[in-house]
Parts: structure tokens; C-alpha cells; sequence
């Protein structure tokens, strides 16, 4: 960056200048006076040559674009001419801008997933909850179908509603069957989301009236990935479950609600509030304007309480209105996660501003002379100032450059981390701009600020002092602020290594849980049956049998049963019971309800405890049995055995409901690895006959080898018995288990990721602050050589200077873990926040790696030679 | 003797001031800072000696400012000087100061030297 113009008028300044002095010097020795004697004269009523050129190029003004010029040149050369300060600011930074960034992106694509939809602030989720149990409305969105005709008739206060609820759909006829998560949606469902097709026209209230011809939306995904991104494919036919459906439209990408829905089927809801079975229907309203949710809560309530009763039931007095933001519902947890994130995001940025401050104190220390001999020169308080900042700014320039780039390559990085087919519309995730304008505004202001500070000690120190006095004594000053910036950056990197322990800790003993089954060779295989084409409990208990009667068979396995939902599957059904003898069970206690085929305990390796398993003759003509689990048993009869006492799934219970408890198994962990193991109850498949207890059926196979190796036969089994059904899932129980634990693997990785970067950078400042004292006093440490001290009292000498860094950093770091962990608990499984073994781990790690750090400066201190050190002092 | 008439220039480094005179010596011809210098000293009778500190920037901020113009010119003695010269817009700026200085200084009279006061005390 060079202005030919600028250097030209400098010339010029110069020459006139020059000129000027000439002329008196000939003047007076025209006057008779020696020539040696005029020029000296001359030059003492002309002053300092340079001072009058800066002050005149000041006085010029308006040049502030070749004065820029003039301090860009300048500071690129001060900073080349320090290379190991300004790799390792530079890279402190463009590290910490890079990485927080980065991470932040991740984390807040992963866990916020900012809801898609126009304005989706105004969206809210509507249910009836029961009063008396916690409501989780992730799981439950409940407002059966009579009750969402009656509010959709009644309710003024939402500009929008619509209802939905999910399906699992069969496509056929578009290469191999294959089973889609769907949904059945009301007219107005799209249309309160602000969707609308990007093709085609959407649901209109025609399509919602029984007998009118089958329509289907498909999802950008289907449409791209089935049908070849068919322009044309509105108006065709597609065959699902068996029936045409001609396709109406197409949806944007990306949208995929509820629950990663690929295609939408208009919701017909049958207004008649004495069906037996009540859909219970996901209901989403867009709020008018002005309206809160709290009037939404009380007009939803209202129409409750007005509404028809249910089979006798007092369901108003049970059920209480709720209203959730869409978001919320969608979001678990996130907010807890957000923040420990953002923390640990917080934390490391932190910790590197504080190192990079840290070295710009250090260097600060080291140009106090040419700072001063600048300011005598009289480059003024404005100049010096000017030229530090530009300095810092050309450092922070570079280091965002580097740091925007990590960023890019880090988001890749971590997503690749990341579990598949978590993250949605992964590719789409760009750079988080708000995170990086975040970090690189808290790493400019901590440049600038850190960066003045040699301008400002040397403008404010009377000039003589500090050019008489050499850098040693002068340094001593803010060795007291590097010390605390130390001792922050050890407490900040112990309460993120404190976070990451635990969260590893917590992630090791859930790959650890007692599961209640061996999962080691089995496999599991997992079909919908369509209620089109199975009609009937009997069609789906041949479908059953045939099954199993090949997968039993195959080469490689030596057993194999079915559940309606294996363990640790998506789903599961909950249930209350009844006692027999006028005994009710303890209020709101509800069991796992599952049906299983003979041979299920021992595939799956569930310890029979007491009683016997079930058998082929446990068949529909049999009396009813029924097998529950250890929770179930010690709950219920506690201290009397179980088996043979009488139980019923109906509420009003008649004579032939009775079902005789056969045994007691072991309780297995049903749902999720971090969730309790939970009390179930198993009946046989043949004594059932709900469709919604037999159309999700997993089989689980017992390999002696490989159970992978098992796979295709298990494929081509149901191909043999129903060519035209598609399986849902197949895959191994470790499998399933890795994927479970893939989310807290995947934030343990992440934190880890993290901690250990924090490390580094506590590392690189305590071996900064240590090298940099014992440059400091190198002439006190050959002094005391000089006077006979050996190595080891040298090196003892700055390892004490370690310990009075790290250990205040330690105590005040753990102080800091404890309070900060306790955000971790509910993240946490099985570990307490305060675990000592982690803390002591933990404490001792930062401990060895400062040791470390500080190891290389001590070296090099206990060889001082005592002759040379004497001089540089001096 | 030399510090007090060192400590007098200082004095003159009031802005405005220093720009007058410069203006005002112009008026009698192009000059270079030298020159410039030389003929101030003369003209207060050795009282104003200029620090070239001060002229210097001065005539630089007075060139950006239009009032005055500067050219490359051989001296005598064949050697490059910087001359400079009052542009019409100096002329103009000169007459300002001027009036701005002679108020200035007859108030400045009036209170060194007040009038002997009418009537009774």
C-alpha cells in the first residue's frame, strides 16, 4: 500500500525544509561566521528536522487516507518484525472467532431449528391435558377429534386452525414398497402454517367430505426422490396402502411437519362423540392480532366445559386447556442446551480474549521505550494512539479473515459429528452471521482496548522517566493484570473440562444401563401393516405366524418372536388396568402395554422370574393370560406373589375380561437409555384383537453369529409372505442402541471438542506469562546464580510462580464448576453435578498441563548464564 | 535574552496570529518559508522570531486552505526553494483579520488605558 503522490510530497517537505536550513547557514557565514559554527547554529534555531516534518505532514490534514496508508505500512511492518507474537494472537483469535463461531452455528441449528414458517412467532399448539400428571406435549397432543369439530365451530379468537394427526403409509408402485411417515391434515391446517404447494393446488374443505375421490400432497423430498422431480406429476395417480390417490400438489423443501412428513392426506374427522376410539389430533392455530394465548387458553377451556359429554365421563372436570407456542413444542429441552452451549461457546472465547490480551500487555511492556522515544519525537498522544489501533485492527483483520474460514470448514466438521439424519435440512446450515459479528466484535474490542494500553502508559508517564528507566523496572506494573487474566483463563477452562467430564461420564454409564435384555445378536425387523389390506386380527395373526415360522428357520438363527413395540423403539403404548376384587391401582399408574408371540423372553433374553412364559396355547380360545414385569409385581402385590392373581384392560371389566397373571419377568428399558426402566404388562398376540395393539409388529431374531449377516434372508422372508409391504425398520439392537445414545454422544463430543481447546489456550497463556516473567528477570536470576544458586533453586523459583498463577485460578475455577454444573444436571445421566471423581480428575489435569507449560520457560531459566544476563540487565 | 524571545514566538503560535502576519508579509511579494522568516524578524524589529516548528505547518494549513498558492522556484543561488504567494481568497481572508485584529487591539487599548471617568465616582 504505497501512495506515490504522498511520498512525493514528503520529498518535497523534506527538500524545502532542507532548503531552508541551507540558506541560513549561508546567511550566516556570508555574516562572517565560522561554518562550522553557523551550521551548528542554524540547526539549533531550526529544532528537530523530523518533529517539524510530522508536524507540518499533521498540519496538511486531510490526508487522513495516506495517514492510514502511512500506519497500515507501519504496523504490518512492527507486526512482521514480532513473528511469534503475531502467529500466536493471530491464531489465538482467528481460532477463537473461528471455533466459537462455529460451534455456536451448530448448536443452535441442532437444537433451536428456528420453526420454517411465516411470522411462526403467532403459532400455537392447542390440547386438553390431563389436571393431575406433568403434561408432556411433545408426546401427547391431545384433542380428540368431537372435541376439535365442536372448538373449530366455536372458537373466534385464532385467525387460523387446523388439526392433523400422523399416519404411516405404504407407496407402492414407485420402485421397491416403502413405508412413508405422512399425515391426514384439515383444509386449514397448511394455511395456518403458511404453507402453501409449490405446485398444484392444497386441501379445500371439498376433500374432506367422506365418499370425495382420495387426493395426496407429496413432500419436495418424494417428489424429487420417487418420482424423478416429474413436472407433471399433478393430476397422476400414486397407490398408497393399496388405494389410488391422485396427487393434488406438491409442498416446499424443507417442510416436513408433523413429524417429518413426506406426504398429506386430507383429515376426515367424523363429528360423532360416542366412538369408541377418539383420534387424538395435533391442533395448531395461528393467533389473530392482538389475541394472547392466554384468552386462546380461556376460550379453549370454555368451550370445553360447554361441550358434550363423553360416555359418561366427566372428562371437563379431568381435562385443563392448554396453549403452548408451536415453537416450544417442538424444541425439547433446547433452551437448557442452548444455554450450556452458548456457555461453553462463552467460555472459550473468553479464554482466548484473554490470552490474546494477555500478549498484547506483554508487548505493550516491550515497546514502552518505543513508545517513548516516538512521543519525544513528538508524535502526539492522538498519533500514537492512532497507529496502535490501526496496528490491532490490521491483526484483527487477518485473524477474522483466518477465523471466518475455520468457521466454514469447523460447521462441516462438527456436523459431521453429528448423528445422521438429526440435524434437518442440514445442508443448508450456513455460518451463524450474528455468532461471528458476536465474536468478532468482543475480539475487536478486546484488541483495541489491550491494544491502546502501550500508548496511553506512554503518553501519561512523564517522558524522561520512562526513557531513563530500563523496561525491567517499568514492566512490573501491569505483571498484575497478566496475572489475573492468567488465573481467569485456568478458572474459566476448569469449569468447561468440569462440564465435559461429567457429560462424558454421563454418556459412559449410559452405554453401561442395565437394558433387562441381552442385545448382543439380535436383530430386529420392523413392519405397518396397513389397515387396508389387514383388515382383520386374524389376517394379521397369519401374517404373524408366517413370518415367524420362516424367520425361525433361517440358517444362523436360533429363535425368533414378535412385539407390537421392541425396546427402545419409537413408540409405545400406556395404559392404565383394573384389579380384581374392588382394589384400584395407585391413581395415574400406567404400564408399558405389549403384545408378544411364545418365545419372546427368551429371544430377547428377559429373565423369567417366576411363574412360566407363554405358550401356544395361550390362543384366543384359551382363558386370558397375562405376564408383568418386576415393577409391576412389587408395586401391586408387594410381598405376596403375583402369579395367578386376575387383572383387566377394561375399564368396566365383565366376566370374561379377567386376565390371569402367568408369570413375572425382568423390567427392560423400553423406551429411552437415560429414561428408567419401566413397569410393563405383556399379553399374547393371539388373545388380542385391536388392530392398533397388532399393525406395528417388530420381529426380533436371535443370531448365533453375525445378526447383521442375517439381514437379507429377513428381507427376503417378508418378501415371501407379502411382496408388497415395506419394512419400516431393520436393523441390529446395537444398532438401535448406538443411535439412541448418538444425541448425548454427539453434545459429549462436541463439549469435549471444546474443553480440550480450552486447555490448549490456558496452556499457551500460562506459558506465556511465565516465559515472559522469566525474560523479565533474567538479571535477578543471574544474580542469584552469580551468588551461587543452584538449578534447582532457579527452577523452583519459577515453579512457584506457577503455583501462585494456578492455584487461586483452580480454587476460584472449581468454585465456578460447581455453581455451572448444576445447569447440567438435568443434561446429566446417572452422575451427580458435584461427582468428585470428575473434579479431582479434572483439577489435576489443568494442574500437570500448567506444570508443563511452565517446565519450558524454567529450563531455560536454570541456564541462565549469570555474565550475560548481568549485561542485558543492566 | 534568547529564551524570552523564544518564549515570545511561543506566544505567537496562537493560531489566526501567526496567519496574519503571514498574510500580511505576502503582501508585499512571493516569498519561501526562509524568506518568510527572515523578513518577520525584520520587520518586528528582531521582537518575533518564528519557529519554523510553527511557520511551517502553518504555511502548509494555510496552502490546503486556498488562502495562499506555492510553486518551485530557483533561488540566487540556484538552488529549488518552495515560494509562496497570497491567492485572491488570502487577500480577502488578510482584510478579515485585519479588521478582526484592529478591533481586537483598540479594545485592548481601551482597557489598558481607560478613560478618565465622568462625573462623580
Amino acid at each position: 500500500m504505497t501512495f506515490p503522490w504522498s511520498r512525493r510530497r514528503d520529498r518535497e517537505l523534506d527538500e524545502e525544509l532542507r532548503a531552508h536550513l541551507r540558506m541560513a547557514v549561508e546567511e550566516r557565514v556570508a555574516r562572517g561566521e565560522r561554518r562550522e559554527d553557523a551550521e551548528l547554529a542554524a540547526r539549533r534555531e531550526f529544532g528537530n528536522l523530523g518533529v517539524v516534518q510530522e508536524v507540518t505532514r499533521e498540519m496538511r490534514g486531510g490526508g487522513w487516507l495516506e495517514r492510514l496508508a502511512q500506519d497500515v505500512r507501519y504496523g504490518v511492518r512492527t507486526l512482521r518484525r514480532s513473528p511469534a507474537f503475531t502467529i500466536v494472537a493471530g491464531l489465538t483469535l482467528a481460532l477463537g472467532i473461528g471455533a466459537t463461531t462455529a460451534m455456536f452455528t451448530v448448536v443452535h441449528a441442532v437444537l433451536l431449528r428456528p420453526l420454517p414458517y411465516p411470522q411462526a412467532d403467532r403459532l400455537v399448539r392447542l390440547a386438553y391435558g390431563p389436571q393431575t400428571s406433568a403434561f408432556d406435549f411433545i408426546s401427547a397432543p391431545a384433542i380428540a377429534d368431537h372435541q376439535w369439530v365442536e372448538y373449530r365451530r366455536r372458537q373466534r379468537l385464532l385467525a387460523r386452525v387446523g388439526a392433523s394427526k400422523t399416519l404411516l403409509t405404504t407407496l407402492t408402485g414407485a420402485g421397491d414398497p416403502v413405508q412413508l411417515p405422512g399425515a391426514a391434515v384439515t383444509a386449514g391446517f397448511l394455511e395456518t402454517l403458511g404453507i402453501r404447494p409449490t405446485m398444484g393446488r392444497a386441501f379445500s374443505v371439498d376433500d374432506e367430505t367422506p365418499g370425495a375421490p382420495p387426493v395426496v400432497l407429496l413432500g419436495d423430498a418424494l417428489w424429487r426422490g420417487r418420482f424423478g422431480s416429474n413436472a407433471r406429476i399433478v393430476g397422476s395417480d400414486v397407490v398408497l396402502d393399496g388405494i389410488r390417490h391422485i396427487v393434488i400438489g406438491v409442498l416446499p423443501a424443507g417442510f416436513s411437519y408433523p413429524s417429518d412428513a413426506q406426504l398429506w392426506e386430507p383429515l376426515v374427522v367424523k363429528a360423532s362423540p360416542n366412538m369408541s376410539i377418539s383420534w387424538l389430533l395435533t391442533v395448531v392455530g395461528r393467533l389473530g392480532d392482538g389475541v394472547t394465548p392466554a384468552q386462546v387458553t380461556a376460550e379453549l377451556a370454555s368451550i370445553a366445559r360447554a361441550g358434550p359429554r363423553r360416555g359418561g365421563e366427566a372428562e371437563r372436570d379431568t381435562l385443563v386447556a392448554r396453549v403452548v407456542p408451536l415453537k416450544d413444542t417442538i424444541v425439547k429441552d433446547a433452551t437448557l442446551s442452548l444455554l450450556v452451549f452458548a456457555g461453553a461457546v462463552g467460555l472459550v472465547l473468553l479464554i482466548s480474549c484473554a490470552n490474546v490480551a494477555n500478549l498484547l500487555l506483554m508487548r505493550a511492556t516491550s515497546r514502552q521505550r518505543e513508545m517513548a522515544v516516538r512521543a519525544a519525537l513528538g508524535a502526539g498522544r492522538r498519533r500514537l494512539m492512532r497507529q496502535l489501533v490501526t496496528e490491532s485492527a490490521i491483526l484483527w483483520l487477518a485473524s477474522g479473515a483466518i477465523g471466518a474460514v475455520l468457521a466454514v470448514a469447523g460447521v462441516r466438521a462438527l456436523l459431521a459429528l453429528a448423528p445422521p439424519g438429526r440435524i434437518p435440512r442440514q445442508d443448508e446450515i450456513g455460518v451463524d452471521t450474528t455468532a461471528l459479528a458476536f465474536a468478532l466484535g468482543v475480539s475487536l474490542v478486546t484488541g483495541v482496548v489491550f491494544g491502546l494500553a502501550p500508548a496511553l502508559r506512554a503518553t501519561r508517564s512523564p517522558l524522561r522517566e520512562s526513557l531513563a528507566a530500563s523496561s525491567r523496572n517499568l514492566s512490573t506494573r501491569d505483571g498484575g493484570v497478566r496475572g489475573v487474566l492468567v488465573v481467569a483463563e485456568v478458572a474459566l477452562a476448569l469449569i468447561l473440562l468440569a462440564g465435559a467430564g461429567l457429560m462424558a461420564q454421563s454418556f459412559l454409564r449410559m452405554r453401561h444401563v442395565e437394558l433387562g435384555f441381552r442385545p448382543a445378536g439380535l436383530v430386529t425387523m420392523t413392519v405397518d401393516l396397513p389397515a387396508t389390506t389387514y383388515r382383520s386380527a386374524t389376517a394379521m395373526h397369519a401374517f404373524n405366524q408366517a413370518m415367524l415360522e420362516r424367520l425361525a428357520h433361517m440358517p444362523g438363527a436360533t429363535s425368533a418372536a414378535a412385539v407390537n413395540y421392541s425396546p427402545l423403539g419409537t413408540s409405545l403404548i400406556r395404559g392404565d388396568f383394573q384389579l380384581e376384587g374392588g382394589r384400584k391401582p395407585p391413581r395415574d399408574y400406567v404400564v408399558a402395554k405389549l403384545v408378544v408371540t411364545p418365545g419372546y423372553f427368551p429371544t430377547m433374553g428377559i429373565r423369567l422370574l417366576a411363574g412360566r412364559e407363554f405358550a401356544a396355547g395361550d390362543a384366543a380360545s384359551a382363558p386370558g393370560v397375562v405376564i408383568v414385569s418386576k415393577l409391576v409385581a412389587d408395586r401391586i402385590w408387594p410381598g405376596e406373589s403375583a402369579v395367578g392373581k386376575r387383572v383387566s384392560m377394561r375399564d368396566r371389566p365383565g366376566a370374561g375380561d379377567w386376565l390371569t397373571v402367568i408369570g413375572v419377568v425382568d423390567d427392560v428399558t423400553q423406551k429411552r437409555l437415560d429414561e428408567n426402566r419401566e413397569p410393563a404388562m405383556y399379553q399374547p398376540t393371539l388373545q388380542t384383537s385391536q388392530a392398533f395393539f397388532l399393525n406395528h409388529m417388530s420381529f426380533v431374531v436371535r443370531a448365533t453369529g453375525d445378526p447383521r449377516s442375517l439381514i437379507p434372508a429377513m428381507r427376503r422372508a417378508l418378501k415371501e409372505v407379502d411382496a408388497n409391504q415395506a419394512i419400516s425398520s431393520i436393523r441390529t439392537m446395537d444398532d438401535t442402541i448406538l443411535e439412541t445414545v448418538a444425541e448425548p454422544l454427539f453434545q459429549a463430543r462436541l463439549i469435549g471438542a471444546f474443553s480440550v481447546f480450552a486447555l490448549l489456550l490456558a496452556g499457551i497463556g500460562i506459558y506465556g506469562v511465565i516465559a515472559y516473567s522469566v525474560a523479565e528477570r533474567t538479571h535477578e536470576i543471574g544474580i542469584r546464580v552469580a551468588l551461587g544458586a543452584g538449578r534447582g533453586n532457579v527452577v523452583r523459583l519459577v515453579l512457584w510462580r506457577i503455583l501462585i498463577l494456578v492455584i487461586p485460578g483452580l480454587v476460584i475455577g472449581v468454585a465456578g464448576a460447581l455453581a455451572a454444573t448444576r445447569l447440567l444436571s438435568t443434561l446429566l445421566f446417572a452422575v451427580k453435578p458435584n461427582d468428585p471423581t470428575t473434579f479431582a480428575a479434572v483439577v489435576l489435569l489443568l494442574a500437570c498441563v500448567a506444570f508443563v507449560a511452565g517446565l519450558l520457560p524454567a529450563r531455560r531459566a536454570s541456564r541462565v548464564d549469570p555474565l550475560v544476563a548481568l549485561r542485558v540487565g543492566g | 535574552m534568547a529564551k524570552e524571545q523564544r518564549g515570545l514566538s511561543r506566544i505567537e503560535l496562537l493560531q489566526g496570529t501567526l496567519d496574519l502576519i503571514i498574510l500580511q508579509t505576502l503582501r508585499w511579494g512571493p516569498r519561501h518559508g526562509y524568506g518568510l522568516a527572515q523578513m518577520i524578524r525584520a520587520n518586528s524589529r528582531e521582537a518575533l522570531q518564528v519557529d519554523t516548528g510553527s511557520l511551517y505547518p502553518a504555511l502548509h494549513r494555510l496552502e490546503r486552505s486556498g488562502a495562499i498558492a506555492a510553486d518551485w522556484e530557483l533561488s540566487e543561488n540556484r538552488q529549488r526553494v518552495r515560494v509562496y504567494r497570497l491567492t485572491p481568497a488570502g487577500r480577502k481572508q488578510l482584510a478579515a483579520e485585519r479588521s478582526r485584529w484592529d478591533q481586537l487591539s483598540e479594545a485592548i487599548a481601551g482597557i489598558l488605558a481607560p478613560p478618565a471617568p465622568e462625573g462623580e465616582a
